[in-house]
């Protein structure tokens, strides 16, 4: 007997309950509409989640800072020459091993790794600011010209990024210029910004002349207000309210002083160095590499790496206990397939006898059960899927009116992938043969004298 | 639940050469359907040998069994045991399904059986709308389709009125005389099986009681 004769006979079995045959479908079609339901939910949440924060640059970036480990521990935050400032908190990968200084050369070298995109020193300048009515200290963040159009940068919520890398010009972040000018945060954008600090010239030419400190000021255009924190998720560094063009930042950073000691120091005889280097990855997956052959030059590094796979592995768990909830409507609808055959077979019984008694084999009858059960399995793994679509964009619509009520972004809360189709379609053929095998075993052991018998 | 055992058949011996005509008669219970089930293949003997066609069906496992059923023996019974939801030539061709012979010549040869048996035209209607002249033919038809060389007919006109029992035998006879099958039928009318049989076996309670040539 072919699998073409199985199938039509099967299918004309199914054809002649249909009442019994729908309601059976319906029951997996519910089963397996819960179950993928439930694992788009899974699925989407974690697109959700995951999603926005790779969006947001965090894990592609990695944090470098000279190997000094004990003293980068210590300082506050600002400034861009070495031994200052750095990391207060975070999982910091491992100590390092030698003292290679953050300097342009090593900035270099990274740059030179691949899976690179770019690596940028942070340079961070305490000033105060005067524009408009608001006059107040700020903190200015250095942003290279390669970060025009990535992560915080790739809207700009009002006017544009630095036209290049030289121009004079200043971003805002929209808390800032919200605390500039509550009513209109947009009307910044054209006007100028005055940045006042001080600077320390020698009084002679001699090296141990005395210094005059005298303030200095700079002004700078606003281009354009952000809305996000260029440096979301990593916390220690702060937030920065304005932003600057990184070379202006660094001359500022250069030339300022920010203390009694600071004027002690010798400015031009030693080779710049950074407190921390910010490295851009082409993609979250090379973090890791990326970061282990830095850690190998001698720095320390500092990512969000792993507290996304811990993100990941808090999702997996997720996904399976929805994925167990949804399963229970699918064992519940498994037992109606199992009912179905069994009903199925009694009603049949003289038909499977009259089949036995012409020739039938066990396999032949076992065949026909099956593949009906498969049948049941199959139509209510598609409509299933279908249903959980259609309820899951019902959920998502109500849910999304919500947040946006709420001022959250809208997004998909349910997310339905191929290998989630394909996995539910397979899901629904594999419980229906497993339910079907007992009515179908019990079908093809019959015993053929007392099945013609039967009335 | 008692304990007991029924025998059914019970120290019994029986020869039946190819192209006889055999009648098994007796009472209900005297063990002739059970014998003609085991030569049917349907049931298997507890004890004792059965050999068809130099086969011994007591050692035959389950799926040789089928192939027994399917290819050597042809059966006929009392109530027809048509499937009422399959047309006239569907139930035909089931048997050829069985078999494996491909969908288009199932259709043919089940056809060409049908008129054969004078069902020309009556291929389409289901077992309901046919009458049960008409009905038993079709199970004859059915019986015959994989070409066995043996027919096993149990009570078939028991169902049926005396013109188309008449009709019936005449076409089982036919199959003997004309075709060269071995017939073997089961009945508890002495005046039938005298009128068509070539020879006749006499059964009580599991036992040969007589064995007569006509």
């Amino acid at each position: 007997m072919t699998f073409y004769d199985t199938l039509s006979l099967a299918l004309r079995n199914l054809r002649q309950s249909r009442l019994r045959t729908a309601l059976t479908t319906l029951g997996v079609a519910i089963g397996i509409a819960s179950l993928s339901g439930m694992m788009s939910l899974g699925v989407g949440l974690q697109e959700q989640v995951v999603g926005r924060l790779t969006q947001s640059g965090v894990f592609d970036s990695i944090t470098v800072t000279s190997g000094g480990g004990f003293a980068a521990l210590l300082g506050a935050p600002g400034g861009g020459r070495g031994g200052r400032g750095g990391q207060g908190r975070g999982g910091r990968q491992g100590e390092a091993r030698s003292n290679t200084p953050l300097d342009d050369a090593a900035i270099t070298r990274i740059e030179a790794l691949p899976h690179v995109n770019h690596a940028y020193p942070n340079v961070r300048v305490s000033m105060s600011m005067k524009v408009a009515d608001y006059s107040g200290g700020v903190t200015a963040l250095g942003v290279p010209d390669s970060a025009r159009g990535i992560g915080a940068f790739e809207t700009i919520t009002h006017g544009v990024f630095f036209p290049d890398a030289q121009t004079e010009a200043a971003m805002l972040s929209l808390d800032m210029a919200s605390q500039i000018n509550e009513g209109d945060p947009a009307s910044l954008v054209g006007q100028v910004i005055t940045l006042s600090y001080a600077i320390a010239s020698p009084t002679t030419d001699s090296p141990d002349a005395g210094r005059v400190v005298t303030r200095t000021e700079r002004r700078f255009p606003i281009v354009g207000i952000v809305e996000r924190d260029p440096d979301a998720g990593m916390a220690s560094q702060g937030l920065a309210g304005l932003m600057i063009p990184i070379a202006h930042a660094q001359e500022i950073s250069e030339t300022m002083v920010t203390s009694a000691q600071s004027l002690l120091r010798a400015s031009s005889d030693r080779p710049r160095t950074y407190t921390s280097v910010t490295v851009r990855v082409d993609g979250a997956q090379h973090t890791q590499d990326v970061q282990t052959q830095i850690k190998a030059m001698g720095f320390t590094t500092f990512s969000l790496h792993d507290a996304l796979q811990g993100a990941k592995r808090a999702f997996l768990l997720l996904d399976i206990l929805l994925a167990v909830i949804g399963s229970i409507a699918l064992a519940v609808s498994s037992l109606g397939i199992v009912n179905t055959m069994v009903m199925s077979i009694l009603e049949r019984t003289r038909e499977i006898g009259i089949m036995k008694a012409i020739g039938g084999s066990d396999r032949d009858v076992r065949g026909i059960f099956l593949v009906e059960a498969a049948t049941i399995g199959l139509l209510g793994g598609v409509a299933g899927i279908l249903l959980g679509w259609f309820v899951g964009r019902l959920i998502n619509i109500g849910a999304n009116m919500y947040i946006e009520s709420q001022g959250g972004p809208a997004g998909n809360l349910f997310s339905l992938p191929w290998w989630l189709i394909g996995g539910a379609l397979l899901f629904a053929l594999v419980i229906s043969l497993i339910a079907g095998s007992y009515p179908a075993r019990r079908a093809a052991r019959l015993d053929p004298i007392q099945a013609l018998r039967h009335e | 639940m008692g304990a007991s055992l029924v025998k059914a058949l019970d120290g019994l011996t029986l020869t039946i050469a190819e192209g006889e005509f055999v009648a098994l008669l007796g009472t209900s219970g005297s063990g002739k359907s059970t014998l003609l089930n085991l030569v049917g293949g349907l049931d298997q003997p507890t004890s004792g040998s059965l050999s068809v066609g130099g086969r011994n069906l007591a050692s035959l496992t389950r799926d040789e069994l089928s192939l027994h059923r399917r290819h050597t023996v042809g059966m006929i019974f009392q109530s027809f045991n048509l499937v009422p939801t399959m047309t006239a030539a569907e139930n035909v061709s089931l048997s050829l399904m069985f078999a494996g012979v491909p969908r288009t010549e199932r259709l043919t040869r089940a056809t060409a059986l049908l008129e054969s048996m004078g069902l020309g035209g009556r291929q389409h209607h289901r077992p309901k709308e046919l009458s049960g002249g008409e009905q038993q033919r079709v199970a004859v038809a059915r019986a015959l389709a994989n070409q066995p060389p043996l027919l096993l007919a149990d009570e078939p006109t028991g169902n049926l009125d005396s013109k188309t029992s008449t009709e019936i035998m005449n076409l089982i006879q036919t199959l003997n005389e004309r075709d060269g099958k071995t017939i073997i039928l089961v009945t508890h009318d002495a005046a039938l099986a005298a009128t068509y049989a070539r020879r006749t076996v006499t059964m009580l309670d599991g036992h040969i009681l007589s064995d007569t040539a006509a």
